[in-house]
């Protein structure tokens, strides 16, 4: 054993001698590994770009809704339900509830359909705001039932052809019952990015306003079949969830009915990684079948090989060599082998994966930046090296355990 | 005399049963060190047989086999190595260097297995050449070298990590007479140098060479004497 670098060399001697033939043998182990790297590369990629697109979309949020069972109003939220969330649960930024309706507006422009969303201020801690004209509606219009709302200046655009709309006024017809908003604020419209869409063809004008604002079509504000819950960045999600459904539970008496259900942004995000972390998974699966392919190869020539050299074998063994010394020499060469070719891999695997994602890029207007992890790189090299010494096992014990008279009689 | 190689009623049967062939039966043999030893026969006649056993390349099916003191016939594999590696040195009719090392790695290969590093390789690989002339041919591989040379480059092998026994199996059947007697001035040099030398041939000419000549037939010693001077 202490003779390890001998026998590196003499491999490296052979490997290097047979130039072309070595390079055919990694050549499977090239494509194996360069497969594997790139396509968990861009998959590493593409969820960093997805995960980064959806962060924008509010992470922090809680959505709690009555299950089907629930169709006793008795469970459903109050707005003193939320204010308790509001004050009693750590962790907890803001509530809204989660109230809506559609109508329509004749404007200028043309007839458009509107959807209204209606909630208290807090609904602006939602996404990343950016207001970009006014401000948006307060506590107070909430309390006193205000009709006003907030447009975005892509709908605004729309609906009057400039988003200097400040002060203006909609009128919204629902339920046969029309109506004036004042718009008290301009926010901006978020592009469309490769993964995440805000706007669509066709899409109605969407009006942000306080959910009390519905009582002056008819509507009752005062319980709701869903809410959304804002947690601030250090709150654990799972435990705000555990502790809002525990307080429902206490306020409406029904612990242990499963009456509702939170759906936090955090578990849709985990969904769609771990889908995609599933397509990478079966991707490089299929990637490492050629990887064992490429080792077989390898086993084929080293089989080869030690065919060619029996003789060699003999002379070795005559002059001294032991089992283990033409062990050791045979698998360092299918090990230097694999190696060699899977570095080689990792490099074209990075090429390539880098080459795809800008491809990709610009193709789907987000920017996806390979996601090269060391233990993706480290894993590769040790598979490639573990193939070596798997499929250089047999063959080597093949060539160790050639007797040495045997050997030399064959030519 | 310090008997340096002693055999008793080693017999070597290839093939037990149906098409058994007795190679070797009931060979009783011993070699001191420092002797010249030619053994001579047919073809046929068991010489390779006992070359390997003496050896240490194979292990004989029955008698017993002591070698420089040491019991070799029950050796395992890996033991049986480190004899050959550190008691004996081959000279083959093929000459058998390894076809991708020049001659002096070819050299330096039973000092790689003896373990011995890299500088002090080199410097014994260099001595052994020089003691057989090939100074001027030490970066040639086997291709780029006559027969003669090649032999006289597996010569320096054997002798490179100066073993008690030098064994040559018809180390002159592949050469033509010059080259021949070339060999055979190494082989007496060595002799005379004070190494144990044993010949296998089955040439008498050749054998006259030698101290002692050792006649097998049929897997038997038929003949053992002495050339006078
Ligand atoms: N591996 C083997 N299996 C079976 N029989 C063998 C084997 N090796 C040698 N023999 C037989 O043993 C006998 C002795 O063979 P050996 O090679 O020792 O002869 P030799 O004297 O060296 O002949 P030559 O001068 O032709 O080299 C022969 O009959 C040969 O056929
Ligand atoms: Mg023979």
């Amino acid at each position: 054993m202490g003779n390890m670098m001998e026998y590196i060399k003499m491999a490296f001697k052979n490997i290097t001698a047979n130039k072309g033939r070595s390079f055919l043998t990694m050549l499977g182990i090239i494509i194996g590994i360069a497969s594997v790297i790139m396509v968990m590369s861009v998959g590493d990629g593409t969820a960093n770009a997805m995960n980064s697109e959806v962060a924008d979309l509010g992470t922090g949020q809680i959505n709690v809704y009555c299950s089907d069972d629930s169709i006793n109003a008795e469970a459903w939220i109050t707005p003193e339900d939320l204010q308790a969330v509001r004050e009693r649960i750590e962790g907890v930024d803001g509530a809204t509830p989660n109230d809506g309706s559609s109508g329509s507006t004749v404007t200028g422009k043309g007839e458009f359909a509107v959807q209204l969303s209606g909630g208290t201020e807090d609904i602006q801690k939602s996404m990343n705001y950016n207001m970009k004209r006014g401000a948006y509606f307060t506590g107070a219009d909430v309390e006193e039932g205000n009709r006003v709302c907030v447009i975005t200046d892509n709908d605004a655009k729309r609906l009057f052809g400039s988003d200097d709309v400040v002060g203006m006024d909609i009128e919204v017809t629902i339920n046969n019952i029309t109506g004036s908003y004042r718009i008290v604020g301009v926010n901006q419209q978020k592009e469309n990015s490769g993964f995440v869409s805000y706007t669509y063809e066709g899409m109605p004008v969407a009006l942000e306003v306080p959910y009390t604002s519905f009582e002056s079509f008819g509507w009752e504000s005062d319980s709701f079949y869903s809410a959304v819950v804002f947690a601030n960045d250090k709150a654990s999600g799972e435990e705000v969830a555990r502790d809002i459904i525990h307080l429902l539970e206490t306020r409406h008496q029904c612990a242990g009915e499963d009456y509702y259900q939170i759906q936090s942004f955090q578990d849709m995000v985990a969904e769609l990684n771990g889908m995609l972390a599933i397509v990478t998974t079966f991707i490089s699966c299929v990637a490492a079948i050629s990887l064992i392919v490429g080792g077989i190869g390898v086993m084929n020539i080293m089989l080869v090989s030690v065919t060619e050299r029996t003789r060699e074998i003999g002379i070795r063994k005559s002059l001294g060599a032991k089992t283990s010394s033409i062990l050791m020499q045979f698998l360092a060469e299918a090990a230097i082998l694999t190696i060699v070719g899977g570095i080689i891999g990792i490099l074209l695997g990075l090429l390539g994966a880098a080459g795809a994602c800008s491809l990709m890029s610009a193709s789907m207007g987000s920017t996806i930046h390979p996601g090269i992890k060391a233990s993706t790189i480290l894993g590769a090299t040790l598979f490639s090296c573990g193939i070596g010494v798997f499929f250089g096992i047999y063959p080597a014990r093949k060539a160790a355990k050639l007797s040495p008279i045997e050997a030399l009689r064959r030519n | 005399m310090e008997t340096l190689i002693k055999v008793l009623d080693m017999c070597k049967i290839y093939n037990p049963g149906e098409n058994e062939v007795r190679a070797l039966d009931h060979v009783s043999l011993e070699i001191n060190r420092g002797e010249f030893v030619a053994i001579i026969g047919h073809s046929g006649s068991g010489k390779s047989t006992l070359m390997n056993m003496l050896g240490c390349l194979d292990v004989p099916t029955s008698g017993s086999y002591y070698l420089n003191g040491k019991d070799v016939s029950m050796m395992k594999d890996n033991q049986l190595s480190e004899i050959r590696n550190q008691e004996i040195g081959f000279i083959f009719q093929g000459f058998n260097l390894i076809a991708n090392l020049n001659a002096i790695e070819n050299v330096e290969l039973p000092l790689i297995y003896r373990g011995i590093g890299k500088r002090e390789r080199h410097r014994l690989a260099e001595e052994a050449l020089k003691k057989v002339g090939l100074e001027k041919r030490m970066g040639h591989r086997p291709s780029e070298m006559s027969g003669g040379q090649q032999q006289r480059a597996a010569i320096a092998r054997a002798i490179a990590a100066e073993p008690p026994v030098i064994l040559a199996d018809e180390p002159t059947g592949n050469l033509d007479s010059a080259s021949t007697q070339e060999i055979m001035e190494i082989l007496k040099g060595l002799h005379r140098a004070g190494r144990s030398v044993i010949l296998i041939t089955h040439d008498n000419e050749i054998a006259a060479q030698a101290k002692r000549v050792v006649r097998i037939l049929d897997g038997r010693i038929v003949e053992d004497y002495y050339n006078s001077e």
